[in-house]
């Protein structure tokens, strides 16, 4: 997969949340590099190289406070926001009656979901590092002489991975790359609920369940944006309001361990190892 | 004459109680930035105004590097916020690995405060509106 396909894949993830989010009113995607990869329609690119301009000092400057993961600029009549998901910068403006949450959890849930699923599909062209080879070997190496029919999988690739992995030959339980997750921090109360477990959207551990086919995934690691991490029993949120919604149930004690409170973000992925 | 004399005097009478104002103002935006700084998490603050500019951090390596923040960051929003139509900024956040940043203007100054990113934003925000 080239950088038009990742990029035309970007622009229409954009394009979408636009329509379930009508009070995003700019969104675009850059690279680390400040590179311009995907935009929304409505969004000239003359107006984001002016914006990537005025912003590339402050984000060089900002290494004095360990490199920008997140810019907020909340003004009378909307609000600008710069989030770093890994490899990329998402940047949204907003209308000053948009529900904040509810934007965060669309962004902050669908961008990571299509860039970890480009990802899979495809080395990430944005990655300067490929992947090692204990990463995502799916095809056993009798399957090798089945052509796949659609063409997705990257031939090359898959068989750089298996020479490399022929030498060990005893083959152990491979993993493939622990997914994380962007979630919102909601509270957990209730006298029956157990102060060890957190509630996360059923569908997300049903992706974990069927990434990892022979596992049971019991735990999750939750970290926080100050880098405080904590191991917990996962289950699935019950409230039907919550699921579904990019939310992380989390009980109180826990919440002072990460030292985290309803509505900030935390990164979750599942506890395999 | 008669005219210009009278409207000198208006000046005046104006003129004086903004004076007092400005003055009961800046002092009790000092003195709440003097508190916020002992709040949890708080590492510091810059001040910067027409006419003067007062840093305090606890790490005094780090004044240099983080005025300079403060400073390229009110450039940029500027900017930003006139491309995009944000109207008049009422507060920046940058959050950093490390560090967060809190950055408006009130009047003429420029503020930014410097916190842990376990800091209670919110709390620094309402003192500083409440100057």
């Amino acid at each position: 997969m080239d950088n038009e396909v990742y990029a035309y894949a970007l622009k229409n993830t954009l394009d979408e949340i636009q329509k379930i989010c009508p009070d995003i009113k700019n969104a675009f995607v850059l690279t680390k590099n400040r590179e311009l990869i995907a935009r929304d329609e409505d969004t000239p690119e003359k107006t984001i190289t002016r914006a990537v301009s005025a912003f590339e000092e402050m984000l060089e400057k900002a290494q004095a406070i360990g490199g920008v993961e997140d810019v907020t600029i909340e003004g009378i009549n909307g609000r600008l926001n710069v989030s770093r998901l890994d490899e990329i910068y998402l940047v949204t403006v907003t209308s000053k009656q948009a529900d904040l949450e509810y934007v965060n959890t669309v962004t902050h849930v669908i961008v990571p979901t299509v860039l970890r699923l480009l990802e899979k599909l495809s080395p990430a062209p944005l990655k300067k590092n490929p992947p090692t080879p204990d990463i995502e070997p799916e095809e056993p190496a009798v399957e090798r002489d089945e052509e796949p029919e659609t063409g997705w999988v990257e031939e090359p690739e898959t068989d750089k991975h298996q020479e490399q992995l022929e030498p060990t030959e005893k083959s152990e339980t491979i993993l493939p790359e622990t997914p994380v997750n962007q979630l919102i921090v909601e509270d957990l109360k209730g006298l029956l609920a157990p102060s060890d477990t957190v509630r996360i959207d059923s569908n997300i551990i049903e992706e974990w369940n069927e990434l990892y086919e022979d596992w049971t995934i019991e735990e999750a690691d939750i970290e926080t944006f100050s880098g405080k991490s904590t191991r917990c029993k996962v289950k699935p949120i019950k409230d039907a309001k919550l699921d579904g919604k990019g939310k992380i149930q989390i009980p109180s004690k826990v919440q002072l361990t990460l030292d985290v409170k309803k509505g900030e973000l935390v990164r979750v992925k599942p506890a395999v190892e | 004459m008669v005219k210009k004399k009278k409207d000198t005097v208006e000046i005046t009478t104006v003129s004086e109680p903004t004076l007092i104002e400005t003055a009961d103002y800046e002092s009790n935006l000092r003195a709440n930035l003097e508190e916020i700084k002992k709040y949890d998490g708080v590492v510091g603050y810059i001040l910067r105004n027409t006419t003067s500019a007062s840093i305090d951090l606890k790490d005094p390596t780090k004044i240099i590097d983080y005025a300079i923040l403060s400073s390229t960051a009110f450039d940029a929003t500027e900017e930003v916020s006139d491309l995009f139509k944000l109207g008049r900024v009422k507060n920046i956040i940058v959050n950093g690995k490390n560090v967060r940043m809190l950055s408006l203007t009130v009047e003429e100054n420029k503020i930014s405060i410097f916190m842990e990113n376990n800091a209670d934003t919110k709390k620094v925000l309402e003192k500083l509106k409440a100057s």
